[in-house]
């Protein structure tokens, strides 16, 4: 049912079936990624356990292809340039456009898509929250349509604050799915080197390759932690005991790093340490590496001009 | 909760970015280049502790940290969380690069904030410390929350709604932050006080023993 108010506000009414209908469009999509993400991880992991691995970014960074022949340095500034340029974007068809980009970004880099999908998901609580809230909260505008889902009439349902939260959660995608080809495709220092030429300080790129290092190492002894804590009957729950658990845990967890902290700057200086790690892969950025960065800004670019110049009449 | 790429004004993150540029750059200063090596080691305890959930009704629900890692390392708590969250977006897409710089406000003051705080009023005996503790993880987050909340106000009317939905989200959060860190820090206390003193450096500075524990 449709009226049209003087104010030239659009209102229809949903039935129970269109607004099922309506809601499972949106839920759907969301629902299958995150399926499909568990789906695959459960195959890899151990009965009853939660997943906690960390993912290693660089495991197919030997391949070839666009991505992985271009030069660390200009990839990651142009790319990030380029996320910039796409935070920026208002419209829901330049976000669209972005988004099949890096889809074929993902594709032409010859990444495995299970990487890109678990991105999509880790992001998918906040964007959900997006989806929910903003269509039932935007301010009003004139000439809008309002959908009235039966047993809320009290929120009418913005489609103008809908089609924002939409354009959000594309654009979200859009640069989640560059992540894999901007990052995945060189060795982890190959890439962290390239921050530095982007004037990231060389001493906080040592320090994310440490920290990258022990993360690794203090994973381990968690999860050993953790299967004594098992082993001996501890099961987490919401109470106080699991809350005491927990904080005598961290509290060993930290004290370990920081007795850990003083043994493994020693044996840095042992191996000759001086304030910065060696680095052997130095390659110069080609005419070639230049172009490649060139094309994703210029991509960025028009995308930003077509949505900001007015339309011819 | 992490802000996402795509979610805040271009001019916004871009701010941001610049504000953490100059805590990192101010925090560069003021430490020493012999404990960037130190606090990246502890730093990688903190990411994994952030990894843990812990069960809350139906759900679970992870830790923030802000209030204690300030707590345990002060001025350098910043670097720490920049450091934690920059990782946290590369491997796992927590937050995103572009809204790095408005993430690391987001937790990065709340750390400096409660490392200063926790260190003005955790007295000697263990019962003030614990309270210390809680008092720091608790506003830690609750700060964290308020940024948050201010980020998504300023970015414009129609996100007020989501604003006030993170605020509520963070209450009970930030219950859990405040219990888990009294604990923490009571544990901490007795086990090993002097970690609460300063950073690492000052405990065993690298111009005392060399010799005691090359053996890592």
């Amino acid at each position: 049912m449709t009226e049209i108010l003087p104010e030239s506000r659009i209102i229809i009414h949903l039935s129970v079936m269109a607004s099922i209908w309506l809601t499972s469009l949106v839920v759907l999509p969301v629902a299958l990624l995150t399926a499909i993400t568990f789906l695959r991880k459960k195959k890899t992991q151990q009965k009853g356990q939660p997943d906690w691995s960390i993912p290693t970014l660089d495991n197919h960074a030997d391949r070839n292809s666009f991505f992985h022949n271009w030069n660390p340095a200009a990839k990651v500034a142009s790319l990030l340039l380029y996320c910039f340029l796409i935070v920026s974007l208002k419209t829901f068809a330049c976000s669209v456009t972005a988004l099949v980009i890096s889809l074929f970004a993902v594709y032409f880099s010859k990444l495995p898509w299970l990487p890109s999908l678990q991105r999509l998901a880790a992001m998918s609580g906040f964007l959900i929250m997006f989806l929910l809230v903003i269509p039932f909260s935007s301010r009003e505008q004139p000439g809008e349509t309002l959908l009235i889902f039966p047993l809320l009439s009290r929120f009418p349902f913005h489609l103008n604050g809908f089609f924002l939260a939409l354009t959000i959660v594309i654009k979200a995608c859009a640069i989640a799915l560059l992540m894999e080809p901007m990052l995945g495709t060189s060795s982890l220092s190959a890439t962290l080197q390239g921050f530095t030429r982007i004037g990231v300080p060389v001493p906080i790129i040592q320090m994310i390759l440490l920290t990258h290092r022990y993360i690794f190492v203090f994973h381990q002894e968690m999860v050993r932690m953790q299967r004594s804590m098992k082993v001996r009957g501890y099961t987490a729950r919401t109470d106080v005991l699991t809350m005491k658990t927990m904080g005598n845990f961290f509290g060993m967890l930290f004290i370990s790093s920081y007795d850990r902290t003083q043994k493994v700057y020693e044996a840095m200086l042992c191996r000759g340490y001086k304030g910065i790690f060696p680095t052997f892969h130095t390659r110069e950025i080609s005419g070639k590496d230049l172009a490649k960065g060139g094309i994703w800004i210029m991509i960025g670019l028009v995308l930003l001009l077509i949505e900001r110049l007015p339309s011819a009449p | 909760m992490h802000i996402s790429d795509g979610v805040l004004p271009t001019t916004i993150s871009l701010a941001a970015y610049a504000a953490t540029a100059l805590g990192i750059g101010l925090s560069l200063k003021i430490l020493r280049q012999e404990d960037l090596p130190k606090i990246a080691v502890v730093t990688s305890s903190f990411f994994v502790a952030s990894l843990i959930h812990l069960p809350l009704g139906p759900t679970s629900v992870h830790l923030l940290l802000p209030g204690i890692v300030g707590a345990l390392l002060g001025p350098a708590a910043f670097l720490s969380i920049t450091i934690g969250l920059f990782l946290q977006s590369i491997l796992f897409q927590f937050g995103g690069l572009t809204a790095l710089g408005a993430n690391a406000m987001m937790m990065g003051l709340p750390a400096l904030f409660c490392g200063f705080l926790f260190r003005a009023i955790r007295g000697t005996t263990l019962l003030t410390n614990t309270v210390a503790g809680a008092v720091a993880g608790g506003l830690g987050t609750l700060l964290a929350a308020t940024i948050l909340a201010g980020f998504l106000y300023t970015s414009g009317e129609n996100f007020f709604g989501v604003a006030k939905l993170a605020l509520v989200a963070h209450i009970p959060v930030i219950i859990i932050e405040a219990a888990v860190s009294a604990f923490i820090i009571s544990f901490i206390f007795r086990v090993k006080p002097e970690m609460l003193h300063s950073a690492p450096r000052q405990q065993h500075g690298i111009t005392g023993h060399p010799s005691d524990h090359c053996h890592d």
